[in-house]
């Protein structure tokens, strides 16, 4: 019978699916380790530095006013550079950042503030097309590994404006990485510079070390703030790409569970068909045998 | 305190720790010249400026080149900190001749033009002075 037949079809393409979305899970596994260790591996750098900034604002003493750190009330205008993945099938990953982002948007032009979005990713790119929402820029090199150097020139472009005095500030909207099970979407004020950025990780410990530095504190304080800033930016972008694979994997993990459970449903919906078809048939030559008799 | 004869030095980028060894003698270049640190070297905080990383752990002397970035000796640690740190290995010439060109090729609209046209001038010769160094 067709009914049969149908069930069969359907769950071989279902058993196609499930090997498909289990690759694609063994896939983003590999990739999160990969992403993971070069997360960790970015971890000595952003702590030494915050370490040193600490060390030289206790050096200087009183409260450093550099530019990055300068709060310009009077421009209502500032920058978001919202992170999404280029790839599709990482489960609620890109939904949660744009989430966040319309929501930090809205709030902000409610405040009265104009936004400039630097859009990171196809997916962002086409949801905010789709909305009809305005970008400044929109940014596809960066892949799954991003490098320093890619990021470094946003970094640099953005600390600009912001010394300019164009845009009052600058917010990074992306998938916060705590641990394998915690992502959380995230605004991070990356400009202007806030005390946490740093001076605060001593946990109030006054160093007393007496430094030698060359050129004076202040001149190489001026050059390690723009450095967290890019080295901020940097670990935005690290810790999307590493949030995006475990999306990737968890969503690949529930479509290959789901899957394995349609199977076994179809399986027994078939078997029932077949049964019900062999009565059916036998019911037939019964009672052609008895019309006989 | 001993006195030790080495001492710790790492050179850290944002990407990766490039090096982690013990060093008898380092030689990085600071913003206004090279700077030497010998185990027990007084605590320093500098700025460096780009040009070759020399790390004497004993054996053998790691080459390394750097671009920009600070350098902090405490307690015995001496700490690189830097955006890009590359071995005299990874670089090839062919390469580096070509950034020299392109940064050569590069025109002045602007200072701020000047400025990037120089820094990607010099960072190209240092590279091809080093691999030249490493060559011979």
């Amino acid at each position: 019978m067709a009914n049969a037949r149908v069930i069969v079809k359907r769950r071989k393409s279902v058993r196609n699916i499930r090997k498909i979305t289990r690759t694609m899970q063994l896939i983003a596994t590999a990739r999160f380790q990969a992403a993971f260790t070069r997360a960790m591996a970015t971890k000595p750098y952003t702590e030494r530095l915050a370490e040193l900034v600490a060390d030289l604002s206790n050096a200087i003493g009183e409260e450093a006013a550099h530019p990055l750190m300068r709060a310009q009330r009077d421009v209502k205008r500032s920058a978001v550079v919202v992170l999404t993945s280029s790839r599709g099938l990482c489960g609620g990953y890109n939904t949660g950042v744009l989430r966040a982002a319309v929501g930090h948007l809205d709030s902000e032009v409610a405040k009265g503030v104009e936004n400039d979005v630097s859009m990171v990713g196809k997916k962002g790119i086409s949801y905010f097309r789709f909305l009809r929402r305005p970008m400044l820029e929109q940014i596809t090199h960066i892949g799954d590994a991003p490098r320093f150097e890619q990021v470094e020139p946003i970094a640099n472009t953005l600390m600009d404006r912001f010394i300019k005095g164009e845009i009052s500030a600058v917010y990074a909207v992306y998938m916060r990485f705590y641990s394998a099970g915690r992502q959380r979407p995230t605004v991070l004020q990356l400009l202007p510079l806030t005390n946490e950025a740093g001076v605060k990780e001593t946990g109030g410990k006054k160093s007393t070390v007496l430094y030698e530095f060359s050129p004076s504190a202040e001149e190489l304080l001026a050059e390690l703030l723009p450095a967290t800033v890019r080295v901020r930016l940097f670990q935005c972008f690290i810790d999307a790409a590493v949030s995006e694979q475990i999306g990737r994997m968890v969503a690949m993990k529930a479509a290959t569970e789901a899957a394995a459970e349609m199977i076994t449903a179809l399986t027994r919906k078939y078997n029932r068909a077949r049964q019900t078809q062999i009565t059916m048939e036998l019911l037939d030559i019964v009672g052609g045998a008895n019309a006989l008799a | 305190m001993v006195k030790s004869d080495t001492f710790h030095c790492s050179v850290i980028t944002p990407e990766r720790a490039v090096l982690e060894c013990e060093a008898r003698f380092v030689a990085f270049p600071a913003h206004d010249g090279e700077v030497g640190v010998l185990p027990n070297r007084a605590p320093l905080v500098c700025k460096m400026g780009i040009g070759s990383l020399r790390v004497q752990t004993g054996e053998t002397t790691h080459v390394l080149f750097v671009d920009g970035g600070f350098a902090q000796m405490l307690n015995n640690r001496l700490t690189i900190l830097t955006e890009q740190a590359r071995g005299v290995e990874e670089l090839n010439i062919a390469g580096v001749q070509q950034s020299l060109n392109d940064a050569l090729a590069m025109s002045i609209p602007d200072d701020a033009a000047f400025v990037a046209r120089t820094g990607a001038v010099e960072r190209a010769r240092v590279q091809r002075r080093l691999i030249e160094t490493a060559k011979r």
